[in-house]
C-alpha cells in the first residue's frame, strides 16, 4: 500500500509536473491570503497586513523551491531538465550539432557496415542445429620452410579411412559445385549441382520436407542415380509438384530419381540448386584431393577425442607425406565449419575493421576539437553558473548529457548510413561471393553501433570535461578572455594524430590501387577487343563420348562462323583471366629431361589462337588435320619454353608419352591454382587440340570447368548473344549457355576480391581525408575568428595581409606536416602486413608515397588558405573600435 | 514576538511528530497546522512555511496524510490535510519513540 502511494506520487511528480506545480502555487498563494486575513482580523491596516504576511511566508518562490527539492523523483526530474536544456542548446547551435551528428554518422556508419560483415562472417552462428558441433578438417604442416595451416583436401582413400575409423564423428564429403543442364519438360536450363556423400544432410541436421536423404547404398560407386532438390528449384521449375518424389528428372542428359526436397530455408555451404550423391571412390575424381569434409560431433564426444581418432585413421598418409618431404610433420585437427568456410576472408575483414577503427579515432579527434572549442566559448556561462552556486558535478552532468544526446542521435543516423553502405557494397559484390546467405543489420550490429557511438562521445567528451575543472572564475567572468594558447596546442596535436592515421589509410589504399592497376594492365598477350564469350556446361553424359564431343565442337563453331559479322569462332577449356586445369607433364628431352612437373592444361579447337589473336612465336597453330588418330601435338607458351628448355625453341621436342610440341605462343595472364601467388599470373601452359583429349578426361574435367565458345567480330554485332545461343542450339538443342561475357567481364570476375578491397579501403581513406581536412579547416577558421582583434592590431601596426595569413595558417600547416611525417613512419611498420594482398608493387612504393604526400599537402593548403582568406576582409579600424 | 528555534534546529522527526499530532483531531490547512503547533507547544515552536510545506508534501508522498481542496472558515480556498491510516500508525509509533527518548533524556539529566 505504502509502495503504491509512493509510486503514484513519483509518477505524478514526473509526468504531471504542470499540475503538481499549479497545485503548489495555489497552496502557497492561499497560505499568504490566510495570513493576510489573520493579520487583518488582528486589526492591522491592509498594507501592513500584507507586509507582515509576506515576511512570515519568507518568499513564495523560496518556499516552492524547498518543496521541489524534497520531492520524490527529484534527481530523475533534474536529469530530464538537463536533457531538455541540452536538447535546446543543441537546437540553438544547428551548425555544431549538424557537424557532430554528420561526423558521427559517417564514422560510426562505416564501422557499422564493416562490423556487420564481421558479424555475418565471423560471429554469427551458422543456421544449423548445434552449429558448435559442426566442423571441418584442417592440417598443420611443419617443415623446414615454416609451418602452415590449411583446410585439408580429401581424396577417396582419406575419405574411406575417415568414414570407417572415426566413431566420434558423423562425417560427409562433398565435391565442388558445378553447373549442369537440367531438362524439365521441354525446357533445358542451367542449374548448380553439388555432389555430396550420404550423411551430408545429417551433418548439417537438415531434414527434407518431402522424401528422404541419400542412403549409404546410393552413395556407392556406380550406385543408382538419385537427386534431392532445393525448395527453390522444386517451386520454380517443378511448380511445387506434390508428387515430385519418385519422379525422374533429366540431369546431365541422364535420368535421376528424385528422392527428396529440402526445406525452404535450408542453407548449405555449397549454394547449389540440386544435390546428387558423390559416390566417391579411390579412382577418377577420388584419386586426387578433390573433396572437402564436414563433420558433426556425436553426442557425448569431444573434439579432442575426434581429433585423436582422425590422426590415428590418417597416420599412414601422414607418414607417407613426412617420408616424401623430409623433416616435415603433419597433424590434422577439427575447426568449426564457420571458420573453415570464412578463413580466407578473415584477414581482409579484420584489416577493414582496423581501418574503420582508424576512421573512428580521426572522427574522435575532430569531435574533441569541436566540443573543446564550444566549451571554451561557454566558459563565461560556466563561470556564471559556478558563481551562482552550481556544483562542478551539476555542470559536468550538463555536458555529459549533451554528449550523450549527440551520441544517440549520431548512432541512429549511423545505422541508416551503415545500411546504405552495406547496400552499396552488395551492388559491388558478385553473386555468391560471400560464403554466407546474408549480411544484415541485426540486434548485435545495432548494439555495437550504439556502444561505439556512446564510447566515441565519451572519448571526445572527456576533453571539455577535463577543461571545465580548471575554469578560473575571475578570469572567465571578465568576458572576452585572453588568447587560449592551450586549446590551440591540444587541437594541433589532435590534427597531427588525424593526419598520421589518414596517411596510413591513404598509403594502404594507394598500394591496393597500384596493385589492381598492375593486375588489370598486365600485358594481355592477346587482343581482348571484339571478343564475345559464351559458357556452357558439358558435364553431360552424352559428351563423355569423344566422338559426340568433337562433333558438338565442330558443328557449333561452324554455326557461329555463319553469324553475320563474326570473323572466326573457336572453343577452349578456359580463356585468359580464367581459372585453369592443372596436370602433370613429363619432359622427355632438353636440360630438364625426365622431369615430372605441373603445368596448366587447356584444350582448344583449331582457330582458338587466331580468334584471340595470340602471337605465334615459333612453329605452327593447330589445324583440322590434328585429329584423334594422328600424331599427338601440343602448343606451349613462352613460360613453358623458358622453364623447361631455358628459352630455346621448344618446337619438335617431345613430352609425356609421344606428344610433340609444334608451336610456341605468347604468355597470357591466368588465374591459376597451380602455384597461386597472385590472382592473375603468367606461368607454364600447355595447349592441346580438343580432338586429342583422352576420353577418360572428358567426364572429369567438365565437372570442374565449363568450356568457352569464343567469337571474334569485326565490329559491334546486334543480338550477338542470341545468335550465339541459337548457333549452339543448332548443334545441340539441349545445351543452354550459362552466361555471356566480354573479356573485360572475365577480368572483372577474377579480380572481384581486389576491386572490393580497393573500393572499401579507398572509401575509408577518402572518409579519413575528408575528416582530417575538416579538422584542419576548423582549426584555422577558429584561430582567425578568435584572433580577429590581434590581427586587427597587427595590421594597424603595419603588417601585411599576406604575412598575417602566413602567421595564422602556419598552425594548420605545421600540424599537418608533423602528421605526414608521423604517418609515413607508422606506414613503414604497419603496411608490411599488406605484403600478401599486393602484387607487382612493393610496400615501400615511391609513387604511392609521393601521391599520398602530394594529396595531403594539397588538401592541407586548401583547408588552410580558405579560412585564412577571411583575414583579408578584416578591417583594422573597425576591429579596434569594437574594443 | 516569541522567540522561535531556527527551523533547522527543529529535528525532522520532531516536526513530523508535531504535524501528525496536530492533525490527530481532524483535518487542517497549512496555516492552521502551524498555528495549532504553536498553540499545543505553548508557543515554543513556530513552524515557518519554508519548513512546513516541504514536510507536508513529503508526508503526503509517504502516504501518512492525504490532501484535498476545501473552503476555509472565512471562505478562502485552502488545501486541507488529514491523517490516513498509515499516518495514525506513524503517529502512534513516533509518539512511543519520543516518550522513550524524552524519558531517557529526563533520567539522564536527573542523575547528578
Amino acid at each position: 500500500m505504502r509502495l503504491y502511494v509512493k509510486a503514484r506520487s513519483f509518477l505524478r511528480n514526473l509526468f504531471l509536473t504542470e499540475r503538481v506545480e499549479q497545485d503548489l502555487g495555489l497552496e502557497v498563494h492561499s497560505h499568504l491570503q490566510l495570513l493576510i486575513d489573520e493579520n487583518l482580523r488582528a486589526g492591522m491596516s491592509r498594507q501592513e497586513a500584507q507586509r507582515a504576511a509576506r515576511m512570515e511566508l519568507g518568499g513564495a518562490e523560496q518556499v516552492k523551491q524547498q518543496v521541489r527539492e524534497r520531492r520524490l523523483g527529484e534527481s530523475l526530474h533534474s536529469w530530464i531538465t538537463d536533457c531538455r536544456f541540452g536538447a535546446r542548446q543543441l537546437y540553438k547551435n544547428p551548425g555544431f550539432t549538424l557537424t557532430v551528428v554528420l561526423t558521427l554518422a559517417l564514422s560510426v556508419g562505416a564501422n557499422t557496415a564493416i562490423f556487420s560483415l564481421v558479424n555475418a562472417l565471423l560471429l554469427k552462428r551458422l543456421p544449423y542445429a548445434h552449429p558448435e558441433r559442426i566442423g571441418t578438417l584442417y592440417e598443420h604442416v611443419t617443415s623446414s620452410r615454416g609451418s602452415f595451416d590449411f583446410r585439408t583436401g580429401v581424396d577417396g582413400e582419406k575419405w574411406e579411412l575417415l568414414r570407417d575409423n572415426t566413431p566420434a564423428l558423423i562425417s560427409a564429403v562433398s565435391g565442388s559445385t558445378s553447373g549442369v543442364n537440367l531438362k524439365a519438360g521441354s525446357r533445358v536450363q542451367y542449374v548448380r549441382n553439388n555432389r555430396v556423400s550420404a550423411r551430408y544432410f545429417d551433418v548439417l541436421a537438415v531434414q527434407p520436407i518431402r522424401g528422404r536423404n541419400f542412403s549409404e547404398d546410393e552413395d556407392r560407386p556406380n550406385g543408382p542415380k538419385v537427386a534431392i532438390l532445393t525448395y527453390g528449384l522444386w517451386q520454380n521449375v517443378f511448380n511445387a509438384d506434390p508428387g515430385i518424389v519418385g519422379q525422374t528428372i533429366l540431369l546431365r542428359s541422364e535420368p535421376y530419381l528424385v528422392v527428396g526436397v529440402l526445406p525452404q530455408n535450408a542453407i548449405t555451404p555449397s549454394n547449389a540448386d540440386v544435390f546428387t550423391p558423390l559416390q566417391p571412390s579411390r579412382s577418377g575424381e577420388g584419386s586426387g584431393s578433390n573433396f572437402t569434409a564436414v563433420t558433426r560431433l556425436r553426442d557425448g564426444m569431444t573434439w579432442q577425442e575426434a581429433d585423436a581418432q582422425i590422426n590415428r585413421a590418417w597416420s599412414s598418409l601422414g607418414q607417407e607425406f613426412e617420408k616424401n618431404s623430409s623433416g616435415a610433420k603433419v597433424t590434422y585437427y577439427s575447426v568449426p565449419l564457420q571458420k573453415g568456410v570464412t578463413d580466407w576472408l578473415r584477414p581482409q575483414v579484420l584489416g577493414l575493421m582496423l581501418a574503420a577503427g582508424f576512421i573512428l579515432l580521426i572522427a574522435c579527434g575532430n569531435l574533441a576539437a569541436l566540443t573543446l572549442m564550444r566549451m571554451l566559448r561557454r566558459t563565461s556561462e560556466v563561470a556564471t553558473r559556478l558563481a551562482l552556486g552550481a556544483s562542478s558535478w551539476q555542470i559536468q552532468r550538463q555536458f555529459w548529457v549533451e554528449n550523450l544526446l549527440l551520441a544517440l542521435l549520431g548512432g541512429a543516423v549511423a545505422i541508416g548510413v551503415g545500411f546504405l553502405a552495406l547496400r552499396g557494397l552488395f551492388l559491388l559484390l558478385p553473386p555468391r561471393f560471400l560464403p554466407v546467405a546474408s549480411v544484415s543489420l541485426d540486434a548485435r550490429v545495432m548494439t555495437f553501433t550504439m556502444i561505439v557511438s556512446v564510447l566515441t562521445s565519451v572519448l571526445f567528451g572527456m576533453f571539455p570535461a577535463l577543461v571545465v575543472r580548471r575554469v578560473d572564475l575571475r578570469s572567465s567572468m571578465d568576458g572576452r578572455g585572453a588568447v587560449r594558447a592551450g586549446g590551440i596546442r591540444t587541437r594541433q596535436s589532435l590534427i597531427v594524430g588525424e593526419v598520421a592515421l589518414t596517411v596510413v589509410l591513404l598509403s594502404g589504399s594507394g598500394l591496393l590501387i597500384r596493385s589492381l592497376i598492375h593486375l588489370e594492365t598486365l600485358p594481355p598477350g592477346f587482343n581482348p577487343t571484339g571478343v564475345m564469350v559464351a559458357k556452357a556446361s558439358l558435364d553431360d553424359v552424352r559428351y563423355h563420348d569423344p566422338v559426340a564431343f568433337r562433333r558438338l565442337l565442330d558443328e557449333s563453331t561452324a554455326a557461329m562462323r555463319q553469324i553475320p559479322g563474326v570473323v572466326n569462332a573457336a572453343v577452349g577449356l578456359s580463356l585468359p583471366y580464367e581459372g585453369t586445369l592443372n596436370d602433370g607433364v613429363r619432359i622427355r628431352d632438353g636440360q630438364e629431361a625426365g622431369a615430372q612437373a605441373g603445368t596448366d592444361l587447356i584444350y582448344v579447337t583449331p582457330g582458338y589462337f587466331e580468334v584471340l589473336q595470340m602471337p605465334l612465336l615459333a612453329g605452327r597453330f593447330f589445324t583440322d588435320a590434328d585429329g584423334p588418330d594422328t600424331q599427338h601435338v601440343a602448343v606451349v607458351n613462352q613460360s613453358f619454353a623458358r622453364k623447361f628448355y631455358s628459352g630455346t625453341n621448344p618446337v619438335g621436342r617431345y613430352i609425356n608419352k609421344d606428344t610433340m610440341i609444334v608451336g610456341e605462343v605468347a604468355d597470357v595472364p591466368l588465374s591459376s591454382s597451380l602455384f597461386p601467388i597472385a590472382p592473375l599470373m603468367v606461368e607454364q601452359t600447355m595447349y592441346i587440340p580438343s580432338a586429342q583429349v583422352p576420353g577418360t578426361y572428358l567426364g572429369l574435367i567438365h565437372v570442374w570447368f565449363q568450356p568457352d565458345w569464343v567469337v571474334r567480330t569485326a565490329g559491334p554485332v546486334a543480338g550477338l548473344t542470341a545468335e550465339m545461343q541459337s548457333a549452339l542450339a543448332k548443334a545441340d538443342p539441349n545445351l543452354p549457355a550459362s552466361g555471356f561475357y566480354r573479356m573485360k567481364d572475365l577480368l572483372t570476375r577474377t579480380l572481384a576480391t581486389q576491386r572490393i578491397e580497393v573500393a572499401l579501403l579507398g572509401a575509408m581513406a577518402a572518409l579519413a581525408l575528408l575528416l582530417s581536412t575538416v579538422g584542419i579547416f576548423a582549426l584555422v577558421a577558429n584561430m582567425v575568428a578568435q584572433r580577429t582583434r590581434e590581427i586587427g592590431i597587427r595590421m594597424a601596426l603595419g603588417s601585411t595581409v599576406g604575412r598575417v595569413m602566413l602567421q595564422i595558417g602556419r598552425s594548420g600547416v605545421s600540424a599537418s606536416l608533423a602528421g605526414v611525417v608521423l604517418g609515413l613512419a607508422l606506414s613503414a611498420g604497419a603496411l608490411r602486413v599488406m605484403t600478401s594482398v599486393i602484387y607487382g608493387v612493393g610496400v615501400y612504393d615511391v609513387t604511392t608515397i609521393f601521391v599520398v604526400v602530394l594529396t595531403i599537402s594539397a588538401v592541407t593548403l586548401l583547408a588552410t588558405v580558405l579560412p585564412a582568406l577571411r583575414i583579408a576582409s578584416i578591417d583594422p579600424a573597425r576591429t579596434l573600435r569594437e574594443e | 514576538m516569541s522567540l522561535s528555534p531556527e527551523p533547522s534546529a527543529l529535528l525532522q522527526g520532531t516536526l513530523d511528530l508535531l504535524i501528525l499530532k496536530s492533525l490527530a483531531s481532524g483535518e487542517l490547512h497549512g496555516l492552521s497546522i502551524s498555528r495549532r503547533i504553536q498553540q499545543i507547544t505553548g508557543g515554543t515552536f513556530v513552524v515557518k512555511p519554508g519548513s512546513l510545506f516541504p514536510a507536508l508534501h513529503r508526508m503526503e508522498e509517504e502516504g501518512w496524510t492525504s490532501s484535498f481542496w476545501g473552503d476555509s472558515e472565512n471562505n478562502r480556498r485552502a488545501k486541507y490535510y488529514r491523517l490516513t491510516k498509515a499516518g495514525r500508525k506513524q503517529l502512534e509509533a513516533e509518539s512511543k519513540r519520543w516518550s522513550r527518548i524524552s524519558w531517557a533524556i529526563a533520567q539522564a539529566l536527573e542523575v547528578s
